[in-house]
Formats: structure tokens, sequence, C-alpha cells
């Protein structure tokens, strides 16, 4: 595929992300799910929340922005992990099927926390926390070390995730979506699972940690109330029941 | 490519080892299936085995006599010696005239014994057959040199007697033991000697001259016929064939062909109830391990989807259940091996005392397991490998919310 295919001229530079007009519907048991983005663009550095109740499809909207959702259908899809690099169209390497490109596009630029840790039970803190450096080939420069300082988890890298608490298995998690310094991170509800005080510690310890790597941030939660003391931007969201509760619509922009 | 299979490789043999309990069930539930098939195929092996080794082995079931007496002279047997299916022909005298009397100085008792006509060859005196030679020299059965206390090398004295013109004369000759013959060579008393000297007690007995014993008669007969020979087939498989050949010249024989037929018969029996079971072990077994694997993934599905997140691709993915599935076959094979061979070791030494020949009842080829081993790492492949493509299908955003 050459440059001109994957490169539109909607994708404006400067831009993460650039989504127009990006749709998925899922349906299940005659009821329908329409998640809408008329228009989403995201800014390098920028620190993004993603607020709403679950099952409005935040979840949705993440799997498609770390490329393993596939659109039901794009106005356009743009991502441009950094300023040097022309914009992918992602919409098009989907539609070309390929899959590895969007692998590998994945595991270079982009971090991702998941809800529950997602921890290999079979490596040790240490090699988790490593795990995308490897396999991106990274040589060790102590950020492993120092991201396991800065999360307070140095005591435990050579553990096993199953000896932690939850928290510090989502300190972890933090840890191995740093580490090898993504241009941006990606987090689903990180703290969901841990009790309001320590939620708030290791969501500052995160921002923190991303503002010092640089990273840019989009993060699900459904407490907007202590994320919006950590500066981040608010996504709207605007969900709707249409068709007598047969279809229910959720539209983000921002 | 070559690189992050290496990582897949090492992300798997964690996984697996730090799965343990799981892993070990695996195996157990392999060998489990897998050593009762190498024990059964090892009892097929080592019985038919045994009975066809001994079939090939034992002399005494090539051995193909004619029944009643004949007459078959020089030119007749030098023909059926030239049968490419003939090991040794020997021409048999009358039996009434094929006995000596032995005596030896170490035993007062005078022996009757019955001579079998040998010479180089005899599949019986696989050692000894050439030591039978000239008028002089004697291999004794076993029971025979038991009775008269000879050892190889003494010297016996052999006599018999004939009523020629009327007269009763008796003549000795010194015999010398060049061996004794192995006890299952001739059961009874027996002495294998040359044709000659056979030929020479007939002649003696039918009153004819034997000049180069010194015995006195009427001049021998220029052309002589024997009533019988003993043949010796050159392998088991031939003995029928020969049989045919002889029923065809109108020679009735007796042979072993019917017992050879019946082991052979057996042996494929045997074998066909073996392939039976082992292709419905096989498949039972091949289902089983598909099924564990296929459950494996199942359980795996949020791992293999973290996998995936961090950039390993489709590829990659397939391999990881492949190596673990790789790992259960090797560890399941040597385990079922040494299920095998802790059966095999006790049945050996059960049935020990029943065998003959002291052959183990359950034994295996190095090549059997070698073929178990391919087969297993060839069914684990291909069940692992389906259930991977399968994995590999599932989108990763499927994977990711289970918990």
């Amino acid at each position: 595929m050459s440059t001109e295919n994957t490169t539109e001229p909607q994708c404006r530079r400067a831009l993460i992300y650039h989504l127009r007009d990006v749709v998925k519907t899922r349906e299940a048991e005659g009821v329908a799910f329409r998640l809408r983005i008329p228009n989403l663009q995201i800014a390098v550095g920028e620190k993004i929340a993603l607020i709403g109740e679950s099952g409005c499809g935040k979840s949705t909207l993440l799997d498609m922005l770390v490329f393993i959702l596939q659109p039901t259908d794009a106005g356009a899809f743009c991502f441009r992990p950094d300023a040097d690099s022309e914009p992918r169209d992602v919409d098009a390497y989907w539609k070309h099927g390929m899959l590895n490109e969007l692998g590998d596009l994945r595991k270079r630029h982009i971090g991702y926390v998941m809800q529950t840790g997602g921890l290999l039970p079979y490596l040790t803190v240490h090699d988790n926390m490593n795990l995308c450096r490897n396999v991106l080939g990274l040589k060790r420069d102590g950020t492993v070390e120092h991201l396991a300082e800065e999360l307070g988890i140095a005591a435990h890298l050579g553990k096993l995730p199953d000896s932690l608490s939850t928290g510090e298995r989502q300190r972890v998690a933090i840890g191995r979506a740093l580490a090898h310094r993504p241009t941006i991170v990606i987090a689903d509800e990180p703290t969901a699972s841990l009790d309001p005080y320590a939620a708030e510690r290791i969501m500052s310890l995160f921002i923190a940690l991303a503002n010092e790597f640089n990273t840019t941030v989009i993060l699900a939660s459904h407490a907007w109330r202590h994320v919006k003391e950590l500066g981040l931007r608010r996504l709207d969201h605007n969900t709707q029941h249409l068709e007598d509760g047969k279809l229910t619509e959720t539209v983000v922009s921002g | 490519m070559v690189f992050s299979l290496g990582k897949v490789f090492r992300l798997a043999t964690r996984d697996y080892f730090h799965e343990w309990q799981m892993s070990g069930c695996f195996v157990l539930a392999l060998a489990a299936v897998l050593g009762p098939m190498l024990v059964l195929f090892g009892l097929k092996f080592g019985i038919v085995g045994a009975m066809v080794d001994q079939l090939i082995e034992d002399p005494h079931n090539r051995e193909i006599h004619p029944l009643g007496s004949g007459h078959f002279d020089h030119a007749w047997l030098e023909g059926v010696r030239k049968q490419p299916q003939v090991a040794f022909l020997v021409p048999r005298t009358r039996s009434i005239a094929a006995s000596i009397e032995i005596s030896s100085r170490d035993s007062m008792r005078i022996v009757p014994v019955e001579l079998i006509p040998s010479g180089s060859g005899d599949p019986l005196l696989p050692k000894a057959g050439d030591l039978v030679d000239g008028v002089s020299r004697v291999v004794l059965s076993q029971s025979a040199a038991e009775k008269l206390g000879a050892a190889a090398g003494d010297t016996v004295n052999g006599s018999l007697a004939r009523r020629f013109r009327g007269v009763q004369e008796r003549v000795h000759l010194p015999l010398t033991v060049a061996a004794v013959a192995p006890a299952h060579a001739f059961p009874r008393d027996g002495a294998f000697v040359s044709v000659r000297l056979v030929e020479a007690l007939e002649d003696f007995r039918d009153g004819r001259a034997v000049p180069e014993l010194g015995w006195e008669g009427d001049p021998a007969d220029s052309d002589r016929s024997y009533p019988g020979f003993r043949l010796y087939a050159r392998s088991i498989y031939d003995v029928a064939g020969l049989r045919d050949a002889f029923a065809k010249l109108g020679v009735d024989v007796h042979t072993q062909a019917a017992q050879i037929e019946l082991v052979q018969r057996m042996e494929r029996n045997l074998t066909a109830i073996y392939w039976a079971i082992a292709v419905i072990g096989l498949v039972g077994f091949s289902l089983s391990l598909g099924a564990s694997l296929w459950a494996n993934i199942d359980r795996k599905r949020k791992e293999l989807s973290v996998l995936r997140l961090v950039g390993f691709s489709t590829r990659d993915i397939v391999w990881f259940p492949m190596v673990q599935a790789l790992f259960t076959a090797i560890l399941g094979w040597g385990l079922a091996v040494g299920i095998y061979e802790a059966t095999a070791w006790v049945i050996n030494n059960m049935m020990a005392a029943q065998m003959e020949s002291g052959q183990p009842v359950c034994r295996l080829l190095p090549r059997h397991y070698e073929i178990a081993l391919v087969l297993t790492c060839m069914a684990a492949v291909v069940a692992s490998g389906l259930a991977g493509l399968r994995s590999a299908r599932v989108e990763p955003s499927e994977g990711l919310r289970e918990l």
C-alpha cells in the first residue's frame, strides 16, 4: 500500500488521533447499541478523561483507539504517533486486513492499562513490566527499576503477581504500560477495583508519571470527582434511548 | 520472526512450568492412554515375536521326512538337494539297520543307540556337523553320552551282529566321540554319524562286504537306494512349498507346516486385533489430547489477548499452545515409557518361569519408542494448531474483558 492511500487530507498535523463520523454498532438479543463519534481530535500530550456509567460505550471507544476493534463505519480514522511521521489511516488498515501492521503500531506507540491488571501470572513483576520492552527488543536502561521505584513496588520486582494485592497489581500494570515509553497510554478504569483512597493515590501517581514521560493519556473512568483535580480534559458524551428502547446510542465528541 | 518465536517459546515455557499442576494433569492424562497402549503392543510384539523366533530357530520345524519307506536313489536325492529351498539333505538307511550297540570302559552298560546320518551343515548340529566324517567318528546325543559316561575325545566300542550264511557273526569297531550334541538335538539315545558309516552298517547286516572296515561278504550293489531321507528347509516359510512339491512327485512327507501355519495365522489375527485396539486408542488419545488443549486455550484466552495487545502477531500466538502441547507430548511420552518399562519388568519377571528360552514376553524395540514419540508429537501439534488458530481468530477485545 502506498503512502498516498494511507494519508488522507483530513488528517491534520499535531493531532495524535483524528476521528470523523466513526460508528460502531453492536446487536445482542434484539437490542442494538450504537456508538457514534462525529468528531474527535486528541492532540499530542493531552490528558483526556472519558467519564460515564459502565455500559455507555467507553470500552468500545478505547478498543477502537487501540486497534483491537474494527469500526463499523468510519469517515476518517487517523493515527499519528509522532510529529516526524505521516498520519496512518487506521480504517484503511482494517479494511485491507493488515492486522499485523496495526499490531506493530500498537506495540510501538501504545501502552494499555486494563481494568484488572491483565498481568501474566507466570512472569515476575519485573518481567511483566518489561514485557513490552522485551517484545520491542529494547535494551535495559533502568526505566523499569525507575518506574518501580516511583510506583512503590521496587521491593516486589522478583515476585509473581499472585502474591501482590490488587492495588499493587494495578501499579505493575501502569508500570508495564509506560515502560517502553509509548506515545500514548490508554487506561480502562484502572482504579475501578480499588478502594477510593487507594484509587486516588494510584491515579495521581499515574498522571504524574505520564507527565514525567511526556505521554498522552486517554483514561476511562466512572468517577469524575477525583479525575478533574488532576487537570484532565473531559470528553462529552450523550446517551439516548431511541426506537422504544430498542436502540441505545451514545455520541462522543471532543 | 525467529526473534519473536524465541520469545513465544520462552513465555510458553514459563507459563507451562508455572502451572505445573495443570500441566502435570495433562501429562498424566496423556500417559494414562499411551502407557497401556505401549504395554499392549509390547505384549503383542513379545509373544508373537517369541513364537515366531521359536519357530524359526528350532530346526525341527524345518524338518521334512517321508512317510513310510520309499526308494530314493542318488540322482533323485541330488536333484532335490539342488532346490534352493533345501538347506540340508542326507539319505537314511533302513531304520532297522541304523542302530548299533555301544559300550565304554567307564560304564558297565551296553547301550543300543539309533544312528542318525548327518554331515556338514546339519541344522541339529550347528557346531559339530563338520566333525561327523569317515567311519570312525560320532557325535553322541546327550542322553547316550550320559549313559556311557563318555565325553568328547573318548573312544567307545561299537558292535553289531548278523547272521551270515547260517553263522552268527559279531563285529566291533572303535568310535571316537567327536562331540556331544545339545540336548534338544535328539532326545533319545542316539549317535550322529556319517552317511558312509550307516551305509556300511546296512551293508554288513545285509551280508555284503565292507572292505574299508575289513568285513567280508557278498559284493556290494552298485546302485543303492534309500528308504528315506532327512531334509531341512531353508526357512519355515519354505516348508509348505516343499511339502506341496513332494506331493506332486507322489511322496507323502511329514512336516510341521500345520503348526507353522497356525502360528502365522495367530500372528495375523493378533496383529489385526492389535491394530483395531491401536486405532481406537489413537483416536481416543487424539481426542483427549485435543480436548484438553482446546479447553486449555479457552482458559488462557485472556492471557493470550494480553500477548496480542502487547504486539504479538496472530502467527506468534498460534505457537504458544503448540509449544505447550509439545511439552505435554514429550513429557507424557516419557511418563508412558516409564509406565511401560515398569509394567514390562513385572510381566517379564512373572512369566519368566513359563517361557522356555528366557525370552521376554513383553518387549519393544527402540524403533517402537520413536514411532510412539513421533505419533504423539504429531497429534499434539495438529490438535494444538487447530486450537491455536481458533484462539487467534478471537478478537482480542473479547478476551480482554473476561476476568
